[in-house]
């Protein structure tokens, strides 16, 4: 009311609002390129200078190590004016588990900057600083992203981590990996001129684009072979590029449906084994008041839920619901991106991190796969000849690198050329700032949904004898329940509990109502009446009726208490 | 001390006579050993056979106590740090302190064997042993507080009862006799009744039969949260033996928050994966894989479970070809050492259940010990009766009918009653009636292990009665027995060394095909009975192969075969694989053939010229 009042004040100069956001208002506190893609140490700076600019507000913790040492950093945006981190429902947003899927990270920056940005002038921005917490990762896979930037890669190499891995099994570690033999960076392919005796040509239009010819009676052959990445055999083994660095999935470690290598490749060991991976899993456990995840992948416009493989089953018809509602404006708030089931609409993953967080910890959790391709339509995929298109038109051709003769020491004279590692996965620069900003508001629009209970006015009444009634409505008045259906049916975390209390008050009985109308439909709880425990604590937008019968007189206290949700209060007087 | 052939030819594993024991007084009973005692046991054996053992700590419990191994290794090890490596552990459970106990008198024989007995000799020289005698110590140390407790949780706790409190209404010695037994109260809608042959046991009331409950069964405890509950919600939930990844079972509260979460799990698990040259787990703890016949799943390939890009065989359960090898092996225990106890323990999340399907290692693993359900025979018919022992197994001896989940504390107590019921009116005793019977004929010495229900005031509960079987009266045998108990063992786990897969090049020939042409043949052989890498390995692409390098000077040149070449499919018992390799090179070079396994050892060989 106060903060209403004060806006109809005319003030000599208004600050220009809607900034960022709306292209005419006043710049940015901080500045930050938004159509540039930064390596592990340029994005953990832009965190910091944000951090330096609001210290109040965005707060550095490290939560471990990464193979390679570096810092795991997760930052902690919210107002902690307004009561500590862990009593306010949270959402975790992180990106980039896979090391070359590099631009969720640029997003979850550009979350945390447009809310900080935004806070002093826009009332949902500075609601979700000070009714929420954000704990955001801006990197699972620090080592796996700069290896990215820092060494030669394709758009799909440096996946994994970089702990040395015996991919071949013949003793050896990351002995033979893909060789960037032309130094330019790239590891792009391998073609050779085999006149007469190639399964693949040239395109007639367009020569830096290989046809397959089809197997045919006719004596048609080509007069080229691919001869895959760019590489050699460095351990002699007869083989390729076939020990890479790494070698393994951070995204298929996490401990639910977790299945071995021999299932599920990439899985490692045991679940959590990467030290990435556990300290994650420890936050978590430590932070039961995590309602939303949002975990940033490329490439392919999707909005992901579980479940990850079709043996578990489908979830729970109530936290479907959310999903679905959640999902669907997603697709509308993310052009030609489509709300997917992974399993199914996907393919299988054992051990996923969204998969984890909801059957293993309860919370509603989505990955995004940021950025469809140079079409933008998942309907009109485009092919090899479409994308030199819009390379030559839109990049003047800097995305290509142009096929060229190379010696190589077992294949002979061969070519060397393809797609640059930054094409494919990730968009060009005039693209990225619209991708980012459409997923950090779907983050947005994720967090806005986690639980926010209520305590009605209470209607007391007096019953006679002595005995007075109090019956009061509790609601969450988000969609995201405070237990989820999975947290409930599988006694995740811990019950809701609401409590009556107070010094003259004798509590003697007490339950949920079953009936709007009829008082005495209620459940009563048999022991411990002043201390109501709900398991599944409630529901999307649910309202409960309660109902106390109680002796004597004075001021009494109703609290709400729920991991996932700030503590709902309010006084009533019995007189 | 006997000794025995070794190494044992395959052929004679399955026909050698029992060794007749040369009559020696009766081996001292084990002691128990704390933490804190067992450690500077550890240690001080280490530090007397310092040529021969090492003290080698794989990490902590939760507590902070150091789960330690000892490492036995005699000479030959600096010569070939591939040759397999035995890993014997015991109580991952937490309550088998007992098993504790036979480990280490394990370790002791062999470090001080080894220098007069050629039989611990040939085993040391030839496999490296890893005993981790206490792999729970924080479970294991209730054994020695006060009160004393049956307790197997050492990590996580959650709210067993649901109630938004944790751990707020645990097990407890109400009557003050230094244990944590059972209550039972007088109640009509109790589940329980009195066994009709021996009042002191309970079983359940079995309603479709008429029958009709007369008690209710609780922990010892007060109910603290007054719920009409008792000793629901102990603060640990969470245990070591429930906590690795295969079979793990999310959201069980015994189970963990995540495989491998208990320090303790980790600890073992890092411990097999840094040591790949293991070639065979043996486990004194609560699994069996020895006594009970173990049924194999089929080896052909399924889908992926889940649906997914690769074709897998089964991942759950022994695969055909390797329950053979161990309904082999366990006849061989069997008769060995008599032992006949079934496990109760359930394979979720269990250390063996992991060792055997996500690392392909065979494990053998005993339970050692339980209150016999019969009476004692005398010794001669008990082993005449073992040794007629064939490969279908009397009545008596099949596994318990799966329960239901009543904790493995509480399961004696359903037995196998209503199966014996349907037979005949006449009341059999039930498993637990039957303990009692053997408790009462074992003697004052062992009457123990049943505390007589007494009357007692409970605080919440009112008049009701504490007593029933004690804790660990299950899982140690008599002082008189354990020793020879261990020594039986002693005498099995000697000749394993035997069995582990050791790769050997059989063969290793060059044929003279032209002027400076060559054909290299080698053959890799495995004489013992054990493969060089289980089915369930195999599967799991868990170990390195065999890698086969043919090792040419700079004047030979390989035309044919490739520079190494990988073997993981090597059977027992003879198994052979053949490989070949063109070469071209003068008559005077010299060409061999290298064999490096991580577990089964190493070779080279020259070729032979063969003409």
């Amino acid at each position: 009311m106060l903060a209403l009042v004060l806006c109809l004040v005319p003030q000599e100069a208004p600050q220009p609002q809607g900034f960022p956001g709306l292209a005419a208002g006043r710049a940015p506190e901080v500045e930050i390129a938004w159509n540039r893609l930064y390596d592990t140490d340029a994005l953990y700076a832009h965190f910091d200078r944000l951090a330096a600019r609001w210290p109040g507000l965005l707060t550095r913790e490290v939560i471990g190590h990464s193979v390679e040492s570096r810092e795991l950093r997760v930052y902690t945006l919210h107002d902690p004016a307004t009561g500590p981190a862990d009593d306010k429902p949270a959402m975790w947003v992180d990106g980039n588990v896979h090391g070359n899927e590099v631009q969720g990270g640029e997003a979850v920056l550009y979350l945390a900057w447009y809310l900080l940005e935004n806070r002093d002038t826009n009332a949902r921005a500075r609601e979700l600083l000070d009714g929420c917490v954000f704990y955001l990762m801006p990197s699972v896979n620090p080592d796996g992203r700069a290896s990215w930037f820092a060494r030669a890669h394709n758009a799909h190499s440096s996946r994994s981590g970089v702990q040395p891995t015996d991919d071949d099994r013949d003793g050896l570690f990351d002995e033979d990996p893909p060789n960037d033999l032309d130094g330019d960076g790239n590891i792009v392919s391998m073609r050779k001129y085999v006149p007469g005796e190639g399964d693949y040509r040239l395109n007639a239009d367009d020569p830096r684009v290989m046809e397959r010819v089809p197997a045919n009676d006719r004596g048609i052959r080509g007069d080229w072979i691919l001869l895959g990445q760019e590489g050699l055999d460095d351990d002699g083994d007869g083989r390729v590029n076939e020990d890479p660095v790494g070698g393994y999935d951070m995204n298929r470690a996490w401990p639910a449906m977790w299945s071995p290598e021999h299932v599920q490749g990439g899985a490692g060991p045991y679940p959590l084994y990467w030290p990435e991976t556990r300290a994650i899993a420890r936050f978590l456990l430590a932070h039961p008041n995590v309602a939303a995840v949002q975990s940033f992948h490329n490439s392919g416009g999707m909005i992901l839920r579980g479940p990850g493989t079709e043996s578990y089953g489908e979830y729970p018809r109530a936290d479907l619901a959310v999903y679905d509602e959640l999902g669907k404006d997603g697709e509308k708030m993310l052009p030609f991106y489509r709300y997917m089931i992974i399993w199914k609409d996907l393919y299988s993953v054992f051990g996923g991190f969204v998969n984890w967080t909801y059957e293993g910890l309860g919370i509603v959790s989505f990955t995004n796969e940021l950025w469809n391709d140079e079409s933008q339509d998942p309907q009109k995929r485009i092919d090899e000849r479409d994308r030199h298109f819009f390379d030559d038109k839109l990049l003047l051709g800097a995305g290509h690198v142009a096929w060229h003769a190379f010696t190589h020491p077992l294949y002979g004279e061969v070519e060397i050329g393809g797609f640059a590692k930054d094409v494919g996965r990730v968009p060009p620069s005039f693209l990225q700032e619209e991708m980012i900003h459409r997923n950090a508001l779907f983050c947005v629009r994720h967090a806005e949904a986690m639980p926010r209970v209520a305590i009605r006015e209470p209607v007391v009444s007096d019953l006679g004898g002595g005995l007075t009634a109090i019956d009061v409505v509790v609601a969450n008045e988000r969609v995201i329940p405070t237990r989820t259906a999975l947290a409930r049916d599988k006694t995740v975390g811990q019950p809701d509990v609401l409590t009556l209390s107070g010094a003259g008050i004798e509590v003697l009985a007490g339950g949920f109502r079953t009936d709007r109308f009829r008082p005495e439909q209620i459940r009563l709880q048999e022991h411990e009446p002043a201390r109501l425990v709900r398991e599944a604590g409630l529901g999307a937008r649910e309202e409960l009726r309660v109902r106390w019968i109680v002796r004597g007189r004075g001021r009494a206290e109703l609290r709400y208490q729920s991991e996932k949700a700030r503590d709902a209060l309010r006084t009533v007087e019995l007189r | 001390m006997p000794t025995l052939p070794l190494p044992w030819v395959l052929g004679a594993l399955v026909c050698v006579a029992p060794q007749e024991a040369p009559v020696e007084a009766p081996p001292a009973a084990l002691e128990l050993l704390d933490h804190a005692r067992l450690a500077s046991e550890l240690k001080a054996l280490a530090a007397a056979h310092p040529e021969l053992v090492q003290l080698v700590k794989l990490g902590e419990s939760r507590g902070g106590r150091a789960i330690e191994a000892l490492r036995l290794a005699g000479k030959g090890v600096q010569d070939d740090p591939a040759r397999p490596a035995i890993l014997l552990v015991a109580n991952v459970d937490g309550a088998r302190v007992h098993a504790s106990a036979v480990a280490l008198h394990h370790a002791r024989a062999l470090a001080e064997g080894y220098a007069g007995d050629a039989g611990v000799q040939a085993l040391l020289d030839s496999t490296t042993v890893f005993v981790v005698p206490r792999a729970n110590p924080d479970a294991a140390e209730a054994r020695f507080a006060t009160p004393r407790v049956e307790r197997r949780a050492s990590g996580t706790g959650v709210d067993d009862d649901r109630d938004g409190r944790q751990g707020e209404d645990p097990p407890a010695d109400l009557d003050g006799d230094g244990l944590v037994t059972w209550i039972r109260v007088p109640d009509p809608d109790g589940e329980w009744r009195a066994d009709a042959t021996d009042a002191r046991a309970l079983v359940k009331a079995e309603r479709v039969k008429g029958e009709a409950g007369v008690y209710r069964l609780w922990p010892e405890g007060r109910d603290l949260d007054k719920d009409e509950r008792v000793a629901e919600d102990a603060p640990l939930d969470a245990r070591v033996d429930r906590n690795f990844p295969a079979g793990w079972e999310a959201h069980a509260k015994e189970a963990g928050l995540f495989p491998t979460d208990e320090p303790e799990t980790r600890a073992l698990c890092d411990f097999v994966l840094a040591h790949p040259e293991l070639a065979l787990v043996v486990l004194y703890d609560a699994e069996d894989s020895l006594v009970a016949e173990i049924k194999g799943v089929s080896e052909e390939p399924s889908a992926r479970p889940g649906g997914g890009r690769r074709s897998t065989t089964a991942s759950e359960g022994v695969l055909e070809s390797d329950a053979k090898l161990l309904g082999e092996l366990g006849k061989r225990y069997r008769k060995a050492t008599g032992v006949t106890v079934k496990s109760e323990a359930s394979d979720k999340g269990s250390f063996g259940r992991w060792c055997y399907e996500h690392r392909g290692l065979l494990v053998l693993a005993t339970a050692l010990w339980d209150v016999p359900l019969e009476e004692k025979k005398d010794d001669k018919k008990a082993e005449k009766k073992e040794g007629a022992e064939k490969p279908a197994e009397g009545a008596e001896s099949k596994p318990e009918e799966p329960e239901a989940k009543a904790g493995e504390e509480r399961k004696g107590r359903e037995g196998k009653e209503s199966r014996d019921a349907k037979k005949d009116d006449e009341p059999k005793p039930s498993d637990d009636a039957k303990r009692l019977k053997w408790i009462d004929a074992a003697g004052p010495e062992e009457a123990w292990r049943f505390r007589p229900w007494t009357p007692f005031e409970h605080p919440e509960l009112g008049p009701v009665e504490i007593g029933g079987l004690a804790p660990f009266a299950r899982l140690e045998p008599p002082a008189g027995e354990s020793g020879a108990l261990a020594a039986k063992h002693l005498e099995w786990f000697r000749s394993l060394g035997a069995l582990l897969p050791r790769v050997r090049l059989a063969e290793c020939t060059r044929e003279r095909l032209g002027e400076n042409l060559w054909r290299v043949t080698a053959v890799l052989q495995n004489d013992a009975y054990l493969p060089l890498q289980t089915r369930a390995a195999r599967r799991a692409e868990a170990l390195r192969p065999a890698k086969v390098t043919l090792r040419l000077p700079q004047a030979g040149q390989r035309l044919g075969g490739p520079a190494h070449e990988f073997v993981e499919d090597l059977p027992g018992s003879g198994g052979r694989a053949e490989l070949t390799w063109l070469v071209q090179g003068p008559d005077a070079m010299e060409i061999a053939v290298v064999v490096e396994t991580p577990n089964a050892g190493t070779a080279t060989r020259v070729a032979e010229e063969k003409r």
